[in-house]
């Protein structure tokens, strides 16, 4: 049975000449697959980045999993259920499996278990070709695929997605999308910030448009 | 001035061990690195929160730790002393003229530049290292670390240019040190004793000592960069 596992009821967020989030609600459930439209400048960056606790909220109710959550003071542990995937993502510069097993380094996966994890979710997203290139030499679409792989891996209760196709060529986007469309076999709750109609127009996808400050679901 | 005996009698002294010479070596190189271990982790990690934490007062605060680096050592040394001396209010510890004053010394000398390099490095990093660790789970303290560890080389360098200021280091060394054979001579108070002596072959001996430790301290970092400084 699907159950909420995020709500947010009247958020706001300002900034100082602009008023830019103006009572946002929806909901999101368990195991589905969300994508945020609106113009660009609207805030859909912002709204993300306030749900992972990477920007504070000016006011307004953020509820995970049924619990309220007092945006004033992000709790530690939400960051462990919430995963926020840049845009442009940073990888550390390591190697790809050691930012894959950043995350679960945090969350005290022994090693053993953490290798055998890294290596599966290399598998995923077809990053094992790539070896010990260090990241600053990997492109675009292959950042983001290791850093979708880093989030994947952590088995996240909410993913989100920052325009994850923007600014990627036809192959790196293709693939990007078919690691989008893989998370959910993963049953992994996911909610993309986009512009890019393939991923609006993914049958399995529920759309909301932010505009004016408010979201709607269309 | 004859040159070429005293450097001949310079690589001699280095190259039979000569005790005297060594130890002067030895005890510059202890203090310096012990004063670096000391001030290193709160120098790096005062440097790391000037640079992420907004605070009243901090725009003041960097511009007295940037005007710090170019405080005279001597002057460094006066405080440190009238600090310590015997009518000084830390008189009691009587540390003065002792490796522990130059090592004290040497730590107020490093600090500024150690928090200014890490503050500039930590300005210089992707603003995604830190979110990027937070939103992975990392608590705040880790991903200070983690930011850190990305910027390792200008972190390095911090380190690598606050030994070159204080193994260099004269006034301070003289005025709290004393400049005491077997216990506070170092290379540059040693230099400067015999150069004033007259007597050039241990000076010159020291001196190629110092620029080895400040090319060697170039070429490890360099190496520690390698590709992975190279972006």
């Amino acid at each position: 049975m699907s159950y909420p596992v995020l709500e947010l009821k009247s958020l706001i967020k300002s900034f100082p000449q602009r008023e830019l989030l103006r009572g946002v609600d929806f909901a999101l459930e368990a195991g589905g697959s969300y994508v945020l439209t609106g113009d660009n400048g609207c805030g859909k960056t912002t709204l993300l980045r306030i749900v992972a606790g990477l920007e504070a909220a000016d006011g307004g109710m953020l509820r995970f999993k049924g619990a309220a959550i007092d945006l004033g003071h992000y709790p530690e542990a939400l960051r462990r259920e919430l995963v926020y995937v840049h845009q442009q993502p940073y990888l550390f510069n390591t190697g790809i499996a050691h930012n894959i097993a950043y995350g679960l380094k945090m969350r005290g996966v022994p090693k053993r278990r953490r290798e055998l994890l890294v290596e599966e979710a290399i598998a995923w997203a077809g990053v094992g070709h790539l070896g010990s290139v260090l990241p600053h030499k990997l492109s675009g679409g292959e950042k983001q695929r290791v850093a979708l792989a880093r989030a994947k891996v952590l088995n996240p209760g909410l993913l989100l997605l920052d325009e994850p196709t923007a600014n990627l060529d036809n192959d790196a986007r293709r693939q990007t999308l078919a690691l989008i469309e893989a998370l959910r076999h993963e049953d992994v709750t996911v909610m993309i910030a986009s512009h890019d109609r393939e991923i609006i127009a993914m049958p399995h996808v529920e759309r909301l448009h932010l505009e004016a400050g408010r979201v709607r679901a269309l | 001035m004859e040159l070429l005996e005293p450097t001949r009698e310079a690589f001699r002294l280095l190259f039979t061990g000569d005790a005297e010479l060594w130890r002067i070596i030895f005890i510059s190189l202890s203090c310096s690195l012990a004063a670096l271990l000391l001030i290193g982790p709160p120098s790096v990690a005062l440097g790391f929160l000037i640079a992420k934490v907004a605070f009243p007062g901090r725009r003041a605060l960097v511009v007295l730790v940037q005007a710090l680096l170019s405080f005279p050592t001597v002057v460094v040394g006066l405080v440190i002393y009238m600090l310590l001396s015997r009518q000084g209010p830390l008189g009691f510890l009587k540390l003065l003229f002792t490796p522990e004053a130059m090592i004290i010394g040497y730590m107020v000398i490093a600090l500024p530049v150690l928090v200014v390099f890490t503050l500039s490095a930590v300005q210089g990093a992707d603003p995604r290292v830190y979110e990027t660790a937070r939103s992975l789970g990392a608590g705040k303290y880790r991903a200070a670390v983690t930011t850190l560890f990305e910027v390792r080389f200008g972190v390095m360098a911090a380190l690598f240019n606050g030994f070159g200021r204080v193994v260099s280091e004269v006034g301070c060394s003289i005025m709290v040190g004393g400049n005491i054979a077997g216990l506070t001579r170092n290379i540059p108070t040693a230099i400067a004793l015999e150069t004033s002596k007259g007597e050039f072959a241990q000076g010159i001996a020291l001196g190629f000592v110092l620029i080895v430790l400040a090319l060697g301290v170039n070429v490890a970092l360099s190496v520690l960069q390698g590709e992975g400084g190279m972006k």
